[in-house]
């Protein structure tokens, strides 16, 4: 095609510029400001002394830091492969349905997906409230013992978690449930037709073709939950927040309480690596994995 | 046993079938019921409400606590500013991805490939990291407690631009030489071809934004401090007096909160989940 | 209306030349088709006649102008897409106006446009509703008639018919050789189909391998190929070739029968013979007997799939009641009035 390249580029230029602008403001510049307040005795607002890598060095003595690495990592186990399974499942069931029916069925599963977690954190504060909340009467009726759940640290991360998955669940239903309707109907019928068991036809057809999306699913659930806070900041209010911090929550905490900005930063850049770092990990993982089939 | 299906195995699989069918609509039923349980109570009287009984239909029907959240609060401050700051941040992303994602897709420009990699790149940091930079950015442009301190920091979404280069890509090249041979200038073959033939894309991306937006809460949380300055999902949840220890209350402001999008879901519920598969990168 | 040159031009894609110095001139109000296999360079050719492709070297004049450098829309040409390429957000009526609208075309001169180019094509009751609401024709008819309004120096087709199913492409054909009867005005058409090409031509551009084979009408193309690839592209079911040696005034086949030619250069050649001038005939009359394999009857007339002594499979052609079967020995004779011969390099060589 005949292009002239110095108007295409101007074009392009022009284009693209709003993009570019919000981008370097909001993006590239906070990135490197990050990096830079991370090496400094600074408060959040105002300058700091250069203090090197003084700010990294304290965190391996930070009890705090310490409890957030391990609450994330714990909730992270808590939510990840349950959630995704949970999501399987549903997905296996409304995947058999029809019509209006899968529709209707499939709106009940998403529905909590679509609600601000303001929303989320008030309805399950009054499901598990202690005095009035309607699932103490199922632990009266189990038979254990009435908790106030949010204010004993035990109960804490499993609860959030949990509340969690039921928020999050109709993200990866969704994507599960594209994964069932890319596998043709053809290779469901050959495999009746031979007389295989539902149970076979799981474990030897679905499984194995889910995979990639179950992969998928995993991966932006880790990342996804590694960077928790907002129902763990909601559901502590009142309640013992320091028992329950992670990553986001101390980040927050040093910034916004402590006001430590250089401290907060450096809490900050080891997250960003980290999410970073599983990042690439899954990636390659996945190439690796689409190479060998 | 072999050869074709019995009708013995048929009937077992079909019963086996319907239980399955059975369960996953009863689990449905379970699973919203919190919701359905939240609205209920938000319509009972408050002495109804701390009832210890489970009643899964009020006996006194009453819409008094709407009627508090909306005239004795300042909800309706919280309503507007979350529909500016959710349209504002819809409509920027919106656009300025669709102009990237369309100079990306058909034009050629030096630095393409660079901004194409930096995108892709930004994709896997976690925006959560950057509070802190930004608050220290909106704070130096005095942009704390305005909308556009709020909406700002919320402009970065580069999956839509993803998006919007992968339906891009996948116009025919006919469309473009039609246009080229219809002397359209790359202006009008964007707004007159390349936009409207993706209305159903914008769609969907503009819907999902929007409920990203208002259901925001971290930076919309940092950004005001100021009260009347607040989006409904940090009202709601902050302004301690405002409802007080009135569950019925709190939950009806739950429930105004949540109604906007849960309307936008069932509205264009083929649209949401379009773009929320699109967004995870599988073709919905 | 208007005449169309192409002098010395050439293109590369990388290494990779893909037209080669091809000159060429298209009478004003000319049919001619561009006729050749997939990848021989057609439809480059023509993308670079509507500027869609770049031309690396020589010169391209529409209507007199020098055309090489100008943008696609200068060039007032119209194409026709393979795909139509209607766009489907748009009405049929806008479809049409799309182009005069970008020029910024007094809206009523657009609407007598389109309005007259509905007229041509019979399509009034069409022109609001949208892409997906046509069947297969009728967007091929929107297609032209997008062309049409713009009222270009030329025409040019893509393929255009290749999404029809064949009872419409016979029509559609028809219907295209009308409009050409009735407008005059130039047009270039690309195809793989050499029915198309025989049937709507006034000339018709051979392509092989990004090189002009021959250009001629129809005719002189079917009955005077200039190379074997014309030879062997045109014509169903495709010419047959024998290798020959030529003595004296006889083309000697392999198993020695001799073929009587009036002058040929002497040596090893290659000689093409036409189905049709194969002949199933009685025992007597016979050049050559050959042992029948396959025999398809389509009605109007037999083709016989046969063994000749020698090795060489030939197809010759009987009347449509021909009482030939599998594994007969089928006495043939070659009419010589429409003999063919090739030399090594595939170059015809004056015979007959």
């Amino acid at each position: 095609m005949i292009r002239n390249s110095r108007k295409e580029s101007l074009i392009a230029y022009a284009l693209i510029a709003p993009f570019v602008a919000i981008y370097g403001l909001i993006f590239i510049y906070p990135t490197i400001d990050m990096f830079i307040l991370s090496f400094q005795d600074a408060p959040l607002i105002g300058s700091g002394d250069w203090v090197g890598s003084d700010n990294y060095t304290r965190l391996g003595r930070d009890r705090r830091f310490g409890t957030a690495a391990w609450n994330t990592a714990y909730f992270v186990a808590l939510s990840v492969l349950p959630g995704t399974l949970v999501a399987l499942g549903i997905a296996l069931g409304v995947s058999r349905l029809s019509g209006r029916l899968q529709a209707l069925v499939l709106a009940l599963f998403f529905l909590p997906y679509i609600l601000p977690v303001s929303v989320v954190f008030r309805l399950w504060d009054w499901t598990l409230n202690f005095q009035f909340g309607i699932a103490m009467h199922l632990f009266d009726w189990v038979g254990i013992d009435r908790v106030p759940i949010f204010k004993v640290t035990a109960w804490f991360m499993p609860a959030v978690a949990f509340v969690t998955i039921w928020w999050t669940c109709g993200f990866s239903i969704l994507l599960f449930l594209a994964g069932l309707r890319a596998i043709p109907q053809e290779i469901y019928e050959a495999a009746a037709l031979d007389n295989t068991s539902r149970w076979r036809t799981f474990r030897r057809i679905t499984w194995p073709l889910l995979w990639p999306v179950t992969a998928l699913v995993l991966t932006i659930q880790l990342i996804l939950q590694l960077k928790i806070f907002d129902q763990v900041y909601l559901f502590s209010q009142g309640g013992r927040p320091n028992d329950n911090l992670v990553m986001v929550y101390y980040i927050f905490q040093r910034a916004f309480v402590n006001d430590h900005g250089g401290r907060a930063a450096a809490i900050a850049v080891v997250l960003f690596f980290v999410v970073i770092i599983v990042s690439v990990l899954n990636f390659q993982l996945m190439r690796f994995a689409e190479r060998r089939q | 046993m072999s050869g074709p299906m019995t009708a013995q195995t048929a009937r077992r699989f079909n019963l086996a079938g319907g239980a399955i069918t059975l369960v996953t609509v009863i689990c449905a039923v379970i699973w919203a019921f919190p919701i359905y349980w939240g609205i209920i109570s938000s319509l009972k009287p408050e002495d109804e409400v701390v009832r210890p009984v489970i009643e899964l239909w009020p006996e006194t029907l009453t819409f008094d606590h709407y009627w508090f959240a909306l005239t004795e609060t300042q909800i309706g401050s919280w309503y507007l500013n979350s529909i500016v700051t959710a349209l504002g941040v819809t409509f920027i992303t919106v656009t300025t991805s669709m102009f990237a994602g369309y100079a990306i897709s058909q034009l050629r420009f030096p630095g393409r490939t660079a901004l194409w990699w930096l995108i892709l790149a930004s994709f896997m940091v976690p925006t959560q990291v950057l509070i802190i930079n930004h608050f220290v950015l909106m704070a130096n442009m005095g942009l704390l407690n305005s909308w556009a301190g709020i909406i700002l920091p919320q402009l970065i979404h580069p999956v839509i631009i993803i998006v919007y280069k992968q339906f891009f890509d996948q116009v025919p090249r006919d469309f473009r030489e039609a246009a080229v041979m219809d002397n359209a200038s790359e202006w009008r073959i964007l707004f007159k071809v390349y936009v409207p033939m993706n209305w159903g894309v914008t769609t969907a991306l503009s819907i999902v934004t929007f409920i990203w937006a208002w259901n925001a809460f971290l930076w919309p949380f940092l950004a005001v401090t100021k009260t009347e300055m607040m989006t409904i999902t940090v009202g709601i949840t902050q302004v301690w007096d405002a409802f007080g220890v009135y569950y019925a209350r709190q939950l009806s402001a739950a429930v105004l909160a949540g109604f906007p999008v849960a309307l936008a879901y069932l509205l264009f519920q083929r649209r949401v989940t379009q773009a929320i598969t699109l967004s995870a990168g599988i073709k919905g | 209306m208007a005449e169309i040159t192409l002098d010395t031009v050439s293109k590369s894609f990388g290494a990779v030349k893909v037209i080669d110095d091809i000159s060429l001139t298209v009478a004003a109000g000319e049919f001619v088709v561009f006729l050749g296999p997939s990848g021989s360079g057609k439809s480059t050719l023509l993308r670079m006649i509507a500027g869609l492709e770049t031309i690396d070297s020589g010169r391209l004049e529409i209507g007199g102008r020098e055309s090489q450098n100008l943008a696609p829309g200068q060039r007032n040409v119209a194409m026709v897409f393979q795909n139509y390429a209607l766009y489907p957000h748009m009405s049929v009526r806008e479809n049409m106006a799309f182009g005069l609208r970008n020029i910024r075309m007094a809206p009523d001169e657009i609407t007598r446009r389109v309005e007259e180019a509905a007229r041509i094509l019979e399509m009034d009751a069409l022109l609001d509703r949208r892409p997906a609401q046509l069947s297969g024709g009728q967007r091929q008819r929107v297609a032209i008639g997008r062309a049409i309004v713009k009222e270009p120096a030329a025409f040019l087709f893509d393929e255009p018919l290749s999404n029809l199913d064949a009872a419409l492409r016979v029509r559609t054909r028809v219907e295209l050789a009308e409009l050409h009867q009735r407008m005059q005005s130039t047009m270039i058409y690309v195809t793989h189909d050499q029915t198309e090409a025989m049937t709507m031509a006034d000339r018709i551009v051979v392509l092989n391998d990004c090189r002009i084979e021959q250009i001629g009408t129809p005719m002189e193309v079917y009955t005077a190929p200039a190379t074997r690839f014309v030879a062997g592209f045109i014509g169903s079911p495709a010419m047959n070739f024998l290798p020959v040696q030529i003595e004296g005034s006889a083309a000697v086949l392999a198993d020695g029968a001799r073929v009587p030619l009036t002058v040929a250069p002497e040596g090893a050649a290659e000689l093409g013979i036409r189905p049709e001038a194969v002949q199933v005939v009685g025992p007597d009359e016979a050049v050559v007997t050959g042992e029948a394999r396959v025999v398809e009857h389509l009605g109007d007339r037999t083709l016989i799939y046969a063994v000749l002594p020698g090795g060489a499979e030939i197809i010759a052609q009987d009347g449509g009641r021909s009482t030939v079967a599998p594994g007969d020995a089928v006495p043939l004779r070659f009419d010589t009035s429409q003999l063919h011969l090739f030399d090594a390099a595939g170059r015809a060589l004056p015979a007959a």
